[in-house]
């Protein structure tokens, strides 16, 4: 709005400078936005339209040549046991490792937030949030060695409260959650964080007030805190559901998707189907059903944020 | 009344205290571990603690891997994502904050749009078009596709929209080009927000595995993640040197968060960015 205006002003001074002031600008946004918008269409939006199209094709690129055949990888994902079950699979880890990541990140940074301590406050934060700077990748391995049957850490605690060595990632029953402990404990620091800054969001009399009329501690938190902290969960909540649906390095380096397919997320799943079977066409047509997910939750929350907003 | 309030709060310093001394703990397994000695780990006798402390594991990384070209390989591709990243976000943002043109909203949307992409699903094209430009297994295939961010062009439009308009309408009286007015004016007043972009852009980068993983495979271009794991491959049994390596990676890593502690976690709290 503002420009139209000032460019007005321009005008009355001087046309010719106007007209090669409205130059300098045009050629401006071209030279500045052709490249990036190269960059964006051949890395972004090419990708997109390729991955959908390519859903439709019988593609190996190693022989390079591409069948078209429809609907048909659709058709035979519903009738492909090992998809069905990683759908099932992340599903179950996305709402397990959310559902927890939400309530110890809530409880942790109201206990965080409530230290008077400033040098301690911030001595907290440091050591919850230092995991999430490390690599995923490097914490997996690390992770390994601690999940180890023979020599690993977690069977040592067990040894030493007189309990039975457990196959952390080879036991069907406890491989998945082997791998929510590590996901947790790698990020449950950015959670923290962002639920501390909600929290001082808060402004004090709030409590003030509720502590004059004798309010438990508990009653503050559910009837004060929760509901004035709605903006920061929903934020929250859609970012973390996004990013473990996407949870990929601790499944790929810790279990490979075994034991029997416990632990093979969509995520894994479309990228051995693309690239170590080949299966291009194929993985694509996941990718698009996994695209669909993710975007049908995000909907849901969002939709499921405001009504929550508007009583 | 002051008495109970201390009594809470030392209960609840007591809690935080152990929960997070349990998440210092594979940290110090970790130490632990890159301090056994080979037989230590041959004999399987292993307890938590190595019985006599060595430096076998630091030796064998630094002897077998090209240590040194990983974390180069490492480094040079995040500086330079970085800083081109916060480039073009800042001059896009400009452009789609400053500048009126024909299809702007449109292209906008579109842009913002890719934000909600996994990659996992633009992963196999974008693998076939480096395929296509003959990058694979080249340090700029990691490089450019990664060259823009639709979030760095969101969040730098939505802070220099707050950028008053006779600011830069008296730069230009003054007759100061658009691209010096970006440099000089605009790009100075929204470094806060640079700031936490760069920090971001930076680690991301810097721990990205999915990527490498697909475009990397000769030994001597891979970045720190990937050959990490590659390394722990082809060491299965002498977990020293891996726990070593791993080491060798984390303290260059918190030694910076810990300097740039406080612009971390303001740029977490201001952009929300993860």
């Amino acid at each position: 709005m503002s420009t139209a205006i000032s460019t007005n002003k321009a005008d009355k001074v001087n046309p010719a400078v106007k007209s090669t002031a409205y130059r300098a600008k045009r050629r401006f946004i071209i030279i500045s936005l052709v490249p990036i918008l190269l960059l964006f269409g051949v890395f972004a939006f090419l990708p997109i339209a390729w991955s959908l199209g390519l859903s439709a094709f019988k593609y190996d690129p190693l022989s390079s040549n591409a069948i078209f055949v429809g609907a048909e990888n659709y058709i035979r994902m519903f009738q492909d046991s090992i998809f069905l079950k990683s759908l099932w699979v992340t599903f179950k880890f996305v709402f397990i490792a959310v559902l927890i990541n939400i309530v110890i990140t809530l409880l942790i940074a109201s206990a965080i937030q409530r230290v008077r301590i400033p040098w301690l406050k911030n001595g907290f934060r440091t050591v919850f949030f230092l995991p999430t700077i490390a690599p995923l990748a490097g914490t997996a391995i690390v992770w390994n060695t601690m999940f180890n049957y023979n020599d690993g850490l977690f069977n040592m605690i067990l040894a030493k409260v007189n309990m039975a060595p457990i196959q952390w990632l080879s036991d069907p029953h406890y491989a998945l959650y082997s791998v929510i402990m590590m996901t947790l404990w790698a990020d449950i620091g950015y959670n923290i964080v962002l639920f501390i800054a909600g929290l001082d969001s808060i402004p004090d009399m709030y409590y003030e007030a509720a502590t004059l009329e004798g309010a438990g501690r508990w009653h503050v938190f559910l009837h004060i805190t929760l509901p004035l902290l709605r903006r920061t969960l929903l934020f929250v909540s859609i970012t973390t559901v996004v990013s473990y649906f996407q949870a990929f390095p601790q499944f790929q380096i810790m279990t490979k998707g075994g034991p029997f397919n416990e632990t093979r997320v969509l995520s894994l799943q479309i990228y051995e189907q693309a690239f170590s079977s080949s299966n291009m066409g194929y993985a694509s047509a996941m990718a698009t059903v996994f695209l669909m997910i993710i975007l049908l939750v995000t909907l849901l929350q969002l939709r499921w944020g405001r009504t929550q907003w508007e009583h | 009344m002051p008495r109970k309030i201390s009594l809470w709060e030392g209960f609840t310093i007591a809690v935080l205290t152990i929960i997070a001394c349990v998440m210092l703990l594979p940290y110090v397994w970790m130490v632990l571990s890159s301090l056994k000695s080979n037989m230590d780990i041959v004999s399987g006798s292993g307890g938590f603690f190595p019985s006599k402390p060595s430096l076998d594991g630091y030796r064998t990384v630094f002897s077998e891997a090209p240590f040194v070209t990983w974390l180069l390989n490492s480094l040079v591709t995040s500086v330079i994502i970085t800083v081109v990243t916060l480039f073009t976000s800042a001059l896009a943002g400009y452009v789609f904050a400053k500048h009126q043109f024909k299809g702007k909203k449109l292209l906008f949307i579109l842009i913002l749009a890719t934000m909600m992409i996994p990659f996992q699903v633009i992963m196999i094209p974008t693998y076939l078009i480096t395929a296509e430009l003959g990058l694979v297994n080249h340090l700029l295939a990691i490089i450019l596709p990664n060259l823009v961010s639709s979030y760095g062009v969101f969040l730098a439009k939505q802070f220099i929209e707050e950028i008053p308009q006779e600011l830069l309408e008296a730069a230009r009286m003054d007759g100061s080009g658009e691209f010096r007015l970006m440099l000089r004016i605009v790009m100075p007043l929204i470094l806060p927000m640079l700031s936490a972009l760069g920090i971001f852009t930076f680690m991301n980068s810097w721990n990205n595995y999915l990527w490498p993983l697909i475009v990397l495979n000769d030994e001597s271009k891979m970045t720190v993640p990937l050959a990490l794991v590659y390394f722990n491959g082809t060491h299965q049994v002498n977990y020293n040197v891996v726990m070593s390596a791993a080491v060798l990676i984390t303290i260059p890593v918190i030694i910076m968060f810990l300097i740039f502690q406080k612009q971390f976690i303001k740029g977490l709290a201001m952009t929300g960015m993860k």
